[in-house]
């Protein structure tokens, strides 16, 4: 009879962290000084990216508990009004898992397509977090809409590092 | 035997879509639950943004390692091109200092001996911390660094954080070995000041973008680009004349300020306690965050 050992199970366990370390590491990185003219106003979504991503390929792996964990980390660090980020994620979420048949086996123009619908929702759900939770007044618009594109644009190179690190680290489905 | 199993697979997943829909509903309940918090129990909320914060900066602290150094090259590169005009134009600032030094020493001996002719409380000195820059926070929808000296090193909440260039912005949360700080950019950030030679008062706001605006600005007043910024020292929130920038466009009522940091050349920072009480001790708007 095949027995699993020690090592064996931490493999397992180590295998279906990927997911929340890697996104982790993204909103650590965001957090990085790039020292880049003009860049630190507009600053890509880079955890919105690894949530969408590993929702639609590695549910099993990646549950509201993860989205709602990665955001409120994110809130604590970047300082954005408790529970915002947390709400963006969450609903993020929530519509990948709704249209689960909509993403099975699509190409990726039409998965970055319907990545930059949810993008354009959780910009300005932020947006509006920011100015009804915070200090009451809004952030430029433009800047908010320079963010979403940030990200839009962005996502095609998070995107192919993490379905590297699935192919790579993970055991498939 | 084979339509059993089906029915079972089925009922498993109409048990794991329920479950899954009772974690999402009872998670959102609990952010808005975190919303209201945040909003009631500030403190709570304080301590546990300053006890994460000083878990991640030496996380931090290797991570922006690589950027540091490609963008202290950069710089590097570019003062050796530069190296020859800058050489002549310092000789030239070295003369016109020279001649300052000398009306500095003779109006310094004035300044004492019309000070000992008041006898004039001296002010308090000040003590300072440099600090490097490990995170940044910003983008649009908050804006504060965090930098690698706490309340270990000296830190308080509401200390000065300038540049040589000028003000950066002020200490929000100091954990032990980590702080982060609130920049002039932000949203949340409200600062009395001084515009221009007629000394026409207004408070700087954020707004999260690049560049902060001027608000409650007097009628009368007339403000033109080019007008320089400094802290005027009103509610003892910063000493007066720390230099914040220059009026960059004036339109349609609307002031906006360039400041004289450049936020992405932002590698060192000065932290500096004035011992100033200042409106931070009381539980105002700015304690919100």
């Amino acid at each position: 009879m095949h027995q699993t050992t020690l090592w064996q199970k931490a493999d397992v366990v180590a295998r279906r962290c990927v997911p929340m370390t890697m996104t982790v590491f993204f909103l650590l990185f965001s957090m990085v000084p790039m020292h880049l003219p003009g860049v630190p106003s507009m600053a890509p979504m880079y955890t919105l990216m690894a949530v969408y991503f590993w929702s639609v390929y590695r549910a099993d792996s990646f549950g509201y508990g993860a989205a709602f964990a990665i955001g409120v980390l994110e809130d604590l660090l970047i300082g954005t009004p408790l529970g915002s980020t947390a709400l963006t994620l969450l609903l993020c979420q929530w519509v990948v898992f709704n249209q689960q048949k909509f993403f099975s086996n699509r190409p990726f123009p039409e998965v970055w397509l319907a990545f930059s619908v949810v993008a354009i929702g959780a910009g300005l759900l932020r947006w509006v977090c920011t100015g009804l939770i915070g200090s009451g007044s809004f952030p430029p618009i433009g800047d908010a809409v320079g963010a979403i594109i940030l990200t839009i644009v962005t996502y095609p190179i998070i995107g192919w590092l993490m379905a590297r690190a699935q192919m790579k680290l993970m055991v498939p489905t | 035997m084979a339509r059993q199993t089906t029915g079972q697979i089925t009922r498993l997943g109409t048990l794991k879509n329920l479950l899954q829909r009772f974690a999402f509903l009872s998670l959102i309940a609990i952010t808005f639950a975190l919303m209201l918090i945040g909003k009631a129990d500030t403190v709570l909320v304080e301590r546990a943004r300053i006890a994460i914060t000083d878990a991640v900066v030496p996380i931090l602290r290797v991570l922006s390692q690589p950027a540091n150094a490609i963008a202290e090259s950069i710089a590097n590169f570019r003062e050796l091109a530069a190296i020859r005009e800058q050489n002549s134009a310092l000789r030239d600032a070295n003369e016109q200092l020279l001649q300052w030094q000398a009306i500095a020493q003779k109006l310094e001996s004035e300044n004492r001996s019309l000070k000992s002719l008041l006898a004039l409380v001296p002010e308090p000195t000040a003590a300072f911390v440099s600090a490097r820059v490990v995170g940044d926070t910003g983008g649009t929808f908050a804006q504060s660094i965090l930098v690698t000296a706490g309340a270990s090193d000296g830190v308080g909440k509401g200390d000065v954080v300038t540049t040589g260039e000028g003000l950066v912005g002020r200490v929000l949360q100091a954990g032990v070995h980590s702080s982060r700080v609130l920049l002039i950019t932000d949203i949340n950030s409200r600062i009395p000041v001084i515009v221009g030679e007629g000394a026409n008062r207004a408070i700087l706001v954020g707004d999260n973008g690049l560049r902060p605006r001027l608000l409650y600005v007097g009628a009368k007043t007339s403000i033109a680009p080019g007008d320089k910024v400094t802290t005027s020292g009103d509610a003892e929130a910063f000493p007066p004349g720390i230099p914040v920038g220059r009026v960059a466009r004036v339109q349609d009522g609307v002031i906006e300020i360039e400041p004289f940091v450049s936020r992405d050349k932002l590698q060192h920072v000065r932290l500096v306690n004035y011992g100033l009480a200042g409106i931070l001790n009381a539980t105002g708007a700015e304690a919100r965050k």
